[in-house]
């Protein structure tokens, strides 16, 4: 590598933490938002804790769909984990507004992709984030511990920090793609409304996937979905087989690279189409 | 009681709490705790008193405490001491009977609906001030009238140029017949010919009505074309208070004197030659303007004349600009000089 | 009076007049709204189907089977969106004047600060929610009413006690709303207000019988007598769904202490958006 390359990566690295530190110093500078969200966030995990405990006892079986009551609780509790990684607040709305505004435009002058320049940026924030939000965080897992059956076993472990690695990535990619479409529609809000409508519907974040009755839930066995809320959760409390572990693994790897390639052709095709517009 | 003045203000203060934001990230971790709060005395103990019919304008540099006042004036915040009273009321209290009575109109906020024709803010006007029909819409006809922009009401405020937007703004506000109207840089950002539409109106309508008006504005143009009374307030306090004429008089100390120097009369190294006799402030063949001490006018001309050829001379007093720009000036070294 | 009464009746008139020809001038993006606001709730329903299919009934011995779960669910629409419909893009509003200072304005009319500021924007598309929570309310009361054992009674008296008490309801989450609205002019720039609506109104989606145990009963008691959000979708579809708790005698006590905490919800409110009117600032420009 000579000077230059090595400079230029010094460059971009500093860039980049200048962005993490702007973005802790804004985390902590409106402190009543902040506290606040951070906790209030798990509020509605009581209203679950206080339902499922209902519907449980209704029940008058231990397990519905093989899941113990207790294991509701810790489902939900996970998911929030995997939210946490996955969910991208403000990138497919942000996308389509630079693309409306023409700010995308600088990136095809400078020499930084903008998926790539997106992505530091969100890593960036979510570190910024959850470095501070860890605290709360690690309470409430401590209050809830009661919920859980021990840690899992280390290579179950292992297979669960991937899933949360790579769904910050799926939603990412998945997420950049829908505000791409902003180059050929106008209205891409409605759009993301849809997308978070079955997201938060079919990715588990509302309710364990196993409790879909027939067919569905082979549906949304199909579907990328499942992994930025239910998979990740799934894994830690063992609903998924070892033996399916490292296949469900590939399977979500996978759905990455279609998003990282689709989201290229996007961009490629956007920008042509951009510039032959001569705006 | 017709003697008693329309608008009485005593020892008027108002301080605000500025948080601080701190710099750093360390500086941001302790803002959690702890936060720090910076005074900021806007207005400081101003006395003021208008009389009915008086059309008076407040000049002030930004920040100077002049939209404080009239916040103030309108109720719409109140003073950390002192008091105020616009027709017998006391404006903080918000009683309905004043607000009827009085109008704020702000040129960098507006409070039409922005989507909907000016029209139909009207109409809202009306009934929040239960206006009966025929005072409602002779009022709103002889104010279109007098604008201009009858022909706009149908259309939706957000298309309208912000002139027309602002002459609407002002509708709206007199729609009510208020007795005291309070303006808030009415002309900020118009154009020449906007600018002076609306001042011509505000002349016209105040002669007319004969209702109180307390403007504050940046431009001179403004003021001088309204104002009979100018209040020059900065860092919170009144600097001057009396006609504009006066102004020139307490502080510009100068004059500025022109000289047309007669063909081949005109000095070598002018601007060294002259300096003796003030400070040259332009050099253009054959002409020469100094800024010459106002005391020392005559004697300096009769020096001049003595030594030199003129063909024409003119004594003018400073621009207004510049002479309240050195107003300002003056309170900010007080300023500084307090401060430090 | 009777004067008074008809200036503010034809000020909120003209408000929801201004503002339907406001929605109606942007026709897509009302359509866009009712839509995506009736797919959340029915989404909603999708998850308590999911429920029932496993389940007959939420919580043992309560009496919330499905159809009384659906007289439930509607009614927790219709109070929703009514809120949403006449309060929410206003208290959005009030965040926003009181950031950009046109709060002024608001100020300055001689007319009660807080109803202009309450009632200024009506979001017709959030009335979709209404339309369909009377067609799930119609749907459980019409299979609770002839169910072959015990068929419901319905009487005039119990249908204008419902509507009585959605808008008890609709009264306790608006002094709550205005309530949390007006910290903006001390807190500055806040975004969690929402975040904090949704979490503290999340309580009250649930029927009360499932906070009656354990620790529960904390937020029961919480959420009934301080911050009565409890109350406001829970007495309107007891009243009309007759679940099996609570019994009578505790029923009535509790639909009287719904009128107590309406009003004395009102004047709490009152007097905090007062106080929070008194230390405005009025951003400058």
């Amino acid at each position: 590598m000579n000077v230059s390359a090595v400079f230029s990566w010094l460059q971009r690295l500093r860039t980049w933490w200048v962005i993490l530190k702007i973005s802790l110093e804004e985390r902590l500078v409106y402190r009543g938002d902040f506290m606040l969200g951070t906790l209030m966030r798990f509020l509605p995990i009581i209203t679950q804790i206080f339902l499922w405990n209902a519907v449980f006892q209704a029940a008058g079986k231990s397990t519905i769909v093989g899941y113990q009551f207790r294991d509701v609780v810790a489902y939900y509790l996970l998911t929030m984990v995997s939210r946490a990684f996955s969910s991208m607040p403000g990138l497919a709305s942000g996308i389509a507004l630079q693309i409306r505004s023409g700010e995308v435009k600088k990136f095809l002058v400078q020499p930084v992709d903008m998926l790539t320049f997106l992505l530091a940026g969100r890593v960036a924030h979510k570190l910024a984030y959850y470095s501070v939000a860890v605290l709360p965080f690690a309470l409430v897992f401590f209050v809830c511990r009661g919920y859980f059956n021990g840690v899992p076993p280390v290579d179950v472990l292992v297979a669960y920090v991937l899933a949360l690695v790579m769904g910050f990535l799926l939603g990412f990619f998945l997420e950049s793609c829908i505000g791409l479409i902003g180059f050929w529609f106008l209205e891409v809000s409605s759009l993301l409304f849809v997308y978070m409508l079955l997201s938060f519907f079919l990715s588990g974040h509302m309710f364990p996937l196993d409790l879909l009755p027939h067919p569905w839930n082979r549906v949304v066995d199909f579907l990328p979905l499942k992994y930025v809320a239910y998979f990740p959760a799934a894994v830690f409390l063992g609903k998924v087989p070892r033996e399916l572990l490292w296949r469900e693994l590939a399977i979500e790897a996978a759905w990455i690279v279609v998003f990282i390639v689709l989201g290229r052709l996007m961009w490629r095709a956007g920008v042509n189409r951009y510039s032959g517009y001569g705006g | 009681m017709p003697d008693e003045p329309i608008i009485e203000i005593r020892q008027l203060t108002k301080t605000y709490r500025v948080y601080q934001k701190p710099e750093g990230l360390w500086a941001s971790v302790r803002g959690l705790v702890r936060r720090r709060y910076r005074e900021v005395r806007a207005v400081r103990g101003i006395d003021l008193t208008v009389e009915k019919g008086e059309f008076v304008a407040f000049l002030g540099p930004n920040g100077a405490g002049k939209t404080t006042t009239l916040k103030l004036l309108s109720g719409v915040i109140s003073p950390t001491s002192g008091t105020a009273r616009v027709m017998g009321y006391i404006p903080w209290k918000r009683e309905n009977a004043y607000r009827r009575r009085f109008a704020l109109v702000m040129g960098q906020k507006n409070q039409l609906w922005w989507d909907l024709p000016a029209q139909e803010s009207f109409r809202l006007h009306r009934h929040i001030y239960g206006l009966d029909e025929a005072a409602f819409e002779s009022a709103r006809d002889e104010l279109t009238e007098l604008l201009g922009v009858r022909h706009l009401l149908q259309q939706p405020v957000r298309e309208l140029s912000l002139g027309e937007r602002m002459k609407m703004e002002l509708i709206a506000a007199l729609l009510h017949r208020p007795e005291v109207l309070f303006l808030d840089e009415p002309t900020i950002g118009l154009d020449v010919v906007a600018q002076h539409n609306i001042q011509e109106f505000l002349r016209e309508y105040q002669r007319s009505r004969g209702i109180t008006i307390l403007l504050t504005s940046h431009y001179m143009k403004d003021v001088s074309a309204l104002c009979q009374r100018l209040v020059i307030i900065a860092s919170g306090g009144i600097h001057y208070d009396g006609s504009l004429s006066g102004i020139i008089d307490t502080f510009s100390k100068h004059k500025i004197v022109t000289l047309l120097f007669a063909e081949g009369s005109f000095p070598h190294a002018a601007e060294r030659v002259l300096a003796p006799y003030g400070e040259v402030k332009e050099v253009q063949p054959p002409r020469i303007k100094l800024r010459v001490e106002r005391t020392k006018v005559a004697e300096t001309l009769s020096a001049l004349l003595a030594r030199y050829s003129l063909d024409d001379v003119s004594v003018e007093d400073l621009p207004l600009e510049d002479v309240i720009a050195q107003v300002f000036e003056h309170v900010d070294h007080q300023e500084e000089a307090r401060v430090g | 009076m009777a004067n008074l009464w008809r200036v503010y009746l034809r000020v909120f008139l003209t408000f929801a007049a201004n503002s339907l020809v406001r929605d109606m001038s942007f026709r897509a993006n009302f359509l866009i709204q009712c839509i995506s606001s009736t797919s959340w709730a029915v989404m909603n329903l999708g998850f308590y189907l999911i429920i029932f299919v496993h389940v007959d009934e939420i919580g043992p011995q309560t009496g919330w089977g499905k159809y009384e779960f659906f007289v439930f669910l509607g009614t927790t629409w219709i109070v929703n969106s009514l809120v949403q419909t006449l309060f929410m893009p206003n208290m959005h509003e009030f965040s926003e004047l009181i950031r950009t200072g046109n709060l002024d304005f608001a100020l300055l009319k001689p007319i009660d600060t807080q109803f202009l500021i309450s009632f200024q924007r009506i979001e017709w598309s959030s009335l979709a929610n209404a339309l369909l929570g009377v067609v799930v309310v119609a749907v459980g009361m019409h299979q609770l009413m002839t169910r072959p054992e015990h068929p419901l009674p319905l009487s005039a008296v119990t249908i204008a006690l419902y509507l009585f008490y959605i808008l008890c309801g609709v009264t306790i989450l608006y002094s709550l709303m205005i309530s949390l609205a007006s910290t903006s002019i001390w807190l500055g720039r806040n975004q969690t207000l929402y975040d904090f609506w949704f979490y503290i109104t999340n309580f009250s989606r649930y029927p009360m019988e499932m906070y009656r145990h354990g620790w529960g009963v904390v937020l029961w008691g919480f959420f009934t007598f301080v911050v009565p959000v409890l109350l406001v979708i829970n007495i309107p579809a007891r009243v009309l769904a007759r679940p099996l708790y609570p019994d009578p005698s505790v029923a009535w006590p509790l639909a009287a202490f719904t009128l107590v905490a309406t009003v004395g919800s009102l004047i709490v409110s009152r007097a905090i958006f007062c106080r929070a009117i008194g230390s405005y600032r009025s951003a400058s420009s």
